[in-house]
């Protein structure tokens, strides 16, 4: 069992005064069998009402609107969130099994896996696996590929950042018949949000962090979890005005002694 | 029935005149064209029309069963009536709609039902459209137009009044009414059926909405009437797809949605006309499994056939598929509108090889059918009488009851090689007449 404290900042500047701006974000820890929220504070800024709920995955989903014109949007959650490993996740969809938006086979994959294929084990084995050879073959770049790119596109190009490899690993996984979702969330060391998977085997859920070839310890912090990024987007937002967007987010989890 | 023919010329400009159009987008630009209009009606008798209806109740009433079913218990699943993987990899499966019930219970508020009428006397069901299916308002301001011209030719020949329409529509929304007014949301002026939303409204006595015209506050819709007074929406009969509909709960990128409308519907604070998640119903995949619906959640033998249908997913099927692609009718589950359907006769032998190497690698992609010979009609082209193939789109209406209503769109297609009627591939339409006695 381990303390972590955590500091998440997300703060979006715009070119231009935007208004009638609704947001929803997935921005909380989520309450669940290996993490329990002890301590938290937030803010948001500017000044808005927001109403708490849960998603049909039972991430914690925060809305609210913002009616006046403004050109800065930001957030900012810290705490300590108390990781037990030792506790099981259960819990189970029969979508998990099934590619969704960003998480389609086509040709590259399809090939890739039958080059790949894992030729015994349980589903942990055959994903972890399929995660290793994921690792030795993909290379982390940043800047190449973006939040619309699929598993299939980022398979095609070779490289890409954390969520393309989840998103690739859940394609494999698919193939193979094994349950598989997304997970956004932070970890200790990396200074951005992170994304992994969480494959089942046996009744339960076990972390995998393919960008990094391991396995998700305690020193991992879960928001959301979801078929792929599309359902644990940490900010979805809608409003009037034309203006770019220049989007800065820090994060540092450091485990509390 | 002379005279309405007589008067065609008449018929047609008073077409143009009310702007009955379609618009068509090709190579990435939006045009409008008149939906051509063939006077000669297709003509449904009394016993025929009443087999039909009863067929299309009974469908309906399975497929609301079972949307209920996906989004609820998932029972038809779970007693392996219908395989998981053509439901949770179907694009129309929308997992935000897991656990919601919608007011009533009621999913499929209008459905298009598509059949064809084969050579052999027996009506098929080609595909179910329970999403948006449009094209009701074709078949009532042509009759509207013939009745002027030739009054005295619906007088003759029995013909069930098809005026009905706007009332049933009403009727739907009402029942479903969350206390409010009744809105058709369209997605504006250069949608494909913008003529019909205009025209829907006016005849339902509903607020035709814009989508900046809605907003929603504390999960409640609020539509800005033209002096900027809010009034509670009760029913949205939007004509604006799931993906579209709400940016916050969907394709994050849309602008022509309304900000949380979807948590407004999830909270039953207002009736979405239909339902979201219904495409996971009407998927070609899906399709398959409808007769096997009736009989799990009815207890009923289906009344109306599906066309012979084939699922290269299923092993046997696949071996069937593969050695008789030649003469299948092969459709990608994932495009709609006509598109994504290959005829294997019209498949040189290269091209053959490809589908076949396709259907091994993507089988859960196709599904196979015989292909249906189905009764042409005539038409007059040029002033000459010449047959073509045409299917019906029958309307289904989910109110306090199920209703059929007594018309329907007849479409045709003018190429005399082609057996694609859609009309977002350039076909037309008749009039349908189902016989009063």
């Amino acid at each position: 069992m381990k303390k972590l404290r955590f500091v998440y900042r997300t703060s979006q500047i715009f070119s231009n005064d935007i208004t009638t701006h609704y947001f929803t974000l997935r921005c909380l820890p989520r309450q669940e069998a290996r993490q329990k929220t002890i301590e938290m504070n937030y803010k948001l800024w500017p000044q808005a009402g927001i109403v708490t709920t849960k998603d049909n995955f039972d991430n914690f989903v925060q809305k609210g609107e913002i009616l006046y014109p403004h050109r800065e949007f930001g957030f900012e959650v810290s705490g300590i969130v108390q990781v037990d490993h030792s506790r099981k996740r259960t819990g189970w969809h029969p979508c998990y099994k099934y590619a969704s938006g960003y998480t389609a086979v086509s040709t590259v994959l399809w090939a890739y896996y039958q080059a790949h294929r894992p030729d015994q084990g349980d589903e942990l084995a055959r994903a972890l696996y399929l995660m290793n050879c994921l690792y030795s073959d993909f290379k982390y770049v940043q800047g190449v590929t973006d939040v619309h790119t699929t598993a299939e596109q980022a398979m095609t190009l070779g490289r890409g950042v954390c969520q393309d490899y989840a998103h690739i690993l859940i394609a494999l996984c698919h193939l193979d018949g094994i349950g598989a979702r997304y997970v956004a969330g932070f970890m200790i060391g990396e200074g951005v949000t992170h994304a992994w998977v969480e494959i089942m085997c046996n009744g339960y859920w076990y972390g995998l962090d393919p960008t990094n070839n391991l396995m998700v310890d305690e020193t991992y912090i879960k928001l959301s979890h979801g078929r792929d990024y599309n359902d644990c987007a940490v900010i979805r937002g809608s409003f009037y005005g034309s203006a770019k967007q220049e989007q800065t987010v820090s994060v540092i989890v450091e485990e509390v002694h | 029935m002379q005279n309405l023919l007589d008067n065609m010329d008449l018929v047609n400009g008073l077409m143009a005149r009310y702007g009955v159009r379609f618009g068509i987008y090709k190579n990435g630009t939006f045009r409008e064209q008149i939906f051509p209009f063939d006077a000669i009606p297709r003509i449904i008798p009394k016993e025929q029309f009443d087999y039909i209806e009863r067929g299309l109740i009974q469908r309906v009433t399975a497929l609301n069963c079972f949307l209920n079913d996906v989004y609820g218990e998932k029972r038809i699943i779970k007693d392996g009536v219908v395989a998981e993987e053509f439901v949770f990899s179907s694009s129309g499966y929308l997992s935000v709609c897991e656990g919601i019930r919608p007011v009533k219970g009621i999913y499929t508020h209008i459905s298009g039902i598509d059949l064809v009428e084969g050579k052999d006397g027996e009506w098929y069901i080609l595909e179910d459209n329970l999403r948006i299916p449009s094209g009701a308002s074709y078949p009532l301001i042509a009759r509207d137009i013939c009745r002027r011209v030739s009054p005295e030719t619906f007088v003759e020949n029995n013909v069930a009044e098809n005026r009905d329409y706007a009332a049933l529509l009403k009727e739907t929304m009402d029942n479903c009414n969350c206390g409010g007014i009744n809105v058709i949301l369209t997605p504006g002026r250069y949608n494909a059926a913008f003529f019909e939303h205009s025209y829907l409204a006016e005849r339902t006595k509903s607020v035709l909405a814009m989508p900046g015209d809605l907003y929603v506050e504390d999960d409640i819709v609020y539509y800005k009437d033209y002096s900027g007074h809010p009034k509670k929406v009760g029913t949205i009969y939007r004509r604006l797809s799931d993906e579209f509909l709400d940016p916050m709960a969907f394709n994050p990128e849309s602008l022509i949605g309304v900000p949380n409308i979807f948590d407004a519907f999830k909270k039953g604070n207002v009736a979405l006309i239909n339902a979201p998640g219904n495409g996971v119903a009407d998927d070609k995949g899906i399709y398959y499994f409808v007769p096997k619906m009736i009989r799990y959640y009815l207890g009923e033998e289906p009344i109306l056939k599906n066309a012979p249908t084939y699922l290269p997913f299923y092993e046997e099927d696949r071996k069937y598929v593969l050695e008789n692609l030649g003469r299948l009718v092969i459709k990608d589950v994932a495009e709609a509108g006509g598109y994504g359907v290959v005829f294997g006769r019209d498949l040189d032998a290269e091209e053959l090889s490809h589908m076949k190497q396709l259907i091994k690698t993507e089988s859960r992609r196709f599904i196979a059918q015989e292909v249906i010979d189905f009764k042409d009609l005539d038409i007059i082209d040029n002033g000459e009488m010449v047959p073509r193939k045409a299917d019906l789109r029958a309307f289904v209406l989910y109110g306090k009851e199920v209703k059929v209503w007594k018309c329907g769109l007849t479409r045709f297609s003018r190429n005399p090689d082609s057996f694609v009627v859609n009309s977002s591939q350039g076909g037309g339409f008749k009039d349908t007449w189902v016989l009063s006695r």
